[in-house]
């Protein structure tokens, strides 16, 4: 207390005009060390991979040397390899995120049953999303195997024949959709639960006195009020998706011939494998501003549903 | 009677079978999702004709044979002590920044602070690789490759914005005559924030820290691109190991160090799961 004290009293025989900087000071002072961190880190390596994106890249000195204008752009346009690997982003993407959201809301309602185990089951969700991706792509890997993983072998148990999980470009990316679903489901089903228990209660009290069905009251009760909660998960399992990369490294690393090569490993391949930097820069540009302004729309939509509430 | 019962009181009254098959259900999906994690801590116990059998083996001698041939091996020790250091420090760096700058965008008013959330929120959706290309280039022509502090740096690039906007909620729920009223006894800014605000906000910084971490112990692609042997984390252990087609599938190594790299981490995560839990919920709605 009497550092401040004094901090406090050194300011009054101050002039106004040192007072109203020193006060400016100790406002931008708290921003100051994230907004410089993320000056040198964030900001600085974006404009430079912009700059690499429109230079031609010498390898014997290892810098963007001369001004090229949109060519890399046009040739990575021409590559039909990152058309491939955009949309096997984009099947992935289609898939996975619904699925997750759905099983996570629907697991959530599950476990959200009044009973005694509630707390701990909720708990033990926590592991599977604390298990790091790339372990997780690894396990599976294991678990799928066409040989001697334990899946094939139910499948057999159940009278099937063993599927060919990393040797058939559909089924690989099932594959991927899987593990990314097995890792990250549990986080929706812990966000899901967190809301349902928010739920107002007597809004359900009422409509089951006026004689509201249980799909009813599901349909136009829970899942409008649920909306805005659905549409945040969504951004924030968006945000994680688009970075999709220790995953499909560990479990097929793209494979069978490029059927699960995410446009973020594809790009890391083509700079530090090929060493196309200049190509990797532009691809790296247009994934960036597709991210950014897709995110912007998603915000700006789960903020008018905010509202709209 | 708790808040759920809203949602199940329907089904009660339609039968008590109800309720009991709806638990059964989500018993089942919970030991689906535990199965993989308890599949590799079982296999890493296993010597390797017990991991390559159909049927596959649930009694079995344990040995913890590939534990300590693949510890030597590879120096997984080192690569365990850098993972530990560049979570610690990107951890507490970006704590520290972030949770300075979510206090001033949530308090203080400064020209532009709606201008800068926006932009924090929208760099949470920068693809890494847009980054690791030039990170990679500066660091090689600075001749800091493969030291931990450029690791540490460069997770506070997701790190950073992730604490701020998790930390912003959170001191936008507090009152704010608790500074007003220590700034009016005399405290500066500094003063009311350190002395008032943190102590307050220690949960929720705790679980920020906590989440962080294990965000920072689990990053694969930048520990690929700044580092090769010296600073090298465990993740990148594991690529090597699962991509590994020369050897084939080391499926011990795998799992042991597989084991390793997650047992501490869902302990931790357990022993703070109510925070954890709080928290995932606050940076989904307020984020």
């Amino acid at each position: 207390m009497t550092t401040t004290a004094a901090m406090a009293g050194e300011r009054k025989p101050r002039s106004r005009t040192a007072t109203r900087l020193a006060d400016a000071v100790s406002r931008w002072a708290f921003m100051a060390p994230a907004a410089i961190i993320l000056a040198a880190m964030l900001a600085y390596p974006i404009f430079y991979t912009i700059e690499i994106s429109f230079s031609r890249f010498d390898l014997m000195t290892f810098s963007a040397v001369e001004w090229v204008g949109w060519q890399n752009y046009a040739h990575v346009l021409d590559d039909y390899r990152f058309w491939s690997s955009m949309k096997v982003t984009l099947v992935y993407l289609v898939f996975a995120l619904p699925l997750q959201i759905v099983l996570g809301f629907g697991i959530a309602f599950l476990i959200n049953a009044e009973w005694r185990g509630r707390g701990l089951v909720r708990a033990l969700f926590i592991i599977p999303m604390v298990v790091a991706p790339v372990v997780a792509g690894g396990i599976w890997r294991m678990i799928l195997d066409p040989l001697w993983g334990i899946v094939n072998w139910l499948i057999g148990l159940a009278g099937f024949a063993p599927l060919d999980w990393f040797g058939d470009p559909t089924l690989a990316m099932a594959a991927i959709v899987i593990i990314d679903t097995w890792r990250w489901t549990p986080f929706v089903v812990l966000i899901a639960t967190a809301a349902l228990l928010a739920l107002p209660r007597d809004i359900f009290e009422a409509a089951e006195i006026d004689g509201a069905n249980w799909w009813s009251m599901l349909w136009s009760i829970t899942l409008p009020l649920l909306v805005p909660i659905i549409a945040a998960t969504f951004v924030v399992r968006w945000l994680g998706a688009v970075k999709m990369f220790d995953i499909a490294l560990a479990a097929t690393y793209g494979g069978p011939g490029g059927a699960t090569n995410v446009i973020n490993l594809f790009i890391y391949e083509e700079a530090f494998r090929s060493l196309h930097f200049a190509e990797s820069a532009a691809m790296a540009v247009v994934v960036l501003v597709l991210t950014m302004v897709l995110t912007g729309i998603f915000l700006y939509g789960t903020r008018k549903l905010e509202e709209r509430n | 009677m708790s808040a759920t019962a809203v949602l199940q009181a329907p089904l009660r009254r339609k039968s008590r079978l109800g309720g009991r098959v709806r638990i059964a259900a989500g018993l089942v999906a919970c030991l689906i999702f535990l199965f993989p994690v308890f599949w590799m801590v079982l296999s890493s116990f296993k010597d390797q004709r017990d991991i390559f059998t159909v049927p596959p083996t649930l009694f079995f001698t344990p040995t913890l044979e590939t534990y300590f041939g693949f510890m030597q091996r590879a120096d997984i020790t080192r690569r365990l002590i850098n993972t530990i250091i560049v979570a610690t420090g990107s951890g507490l760096l970006s704590i520290a920044a972030g949770a300075m700058a979510g206090y001033a965008l949530a308090r203080i008013r400064l020209k532009g602070a709606g201008t800068i959330g926006v932009l924090i929120l929208l760099s949470r959706g920068v693809p890494p690789i847009a980054l690791a290309v030039p990170m990679f280039l500066v660091a090689r022509s600075l001749g800091v490759t493969d030291k931990h502090i450029t690791l540490i740096l460069a997770y506070c690039t997701f790190l950073i914005p992730y604490v701020m906007w998790l930390m912003r909620g959170f001191f936008l729920a507090l009152p704010r005559e608790l500074e007003e009223s220590a700034m009016i006894d005399g405290c500066s800014r500094f003063g009311a924030f350190f002395k008032i605000i943190l102590p307050i906000s220690l949960p929720g910084l705790l679980s920020t820290l906590i989440f962080s971490m294990i965000l920072a112990w689990e990053e694969l692609l930048f520990a690929l691109v700044l580092t090769n042997r010296y600073a090298s984390t465990i993740p990148v252990a594991i690529a090597g190991i699962a991509g590994d087609t020369v050897n084939g599938a080391n499926w011990g190594a795998l799992t042991a160090v597989g084991t390793i790299t997650v047992v501490p981490v869902v302990i931790f995560a357990l022993l703070v799961q109510k925070w954890l839990i709080q928290g995932l919920a606050d940076g989904a709605t307020k984020g």
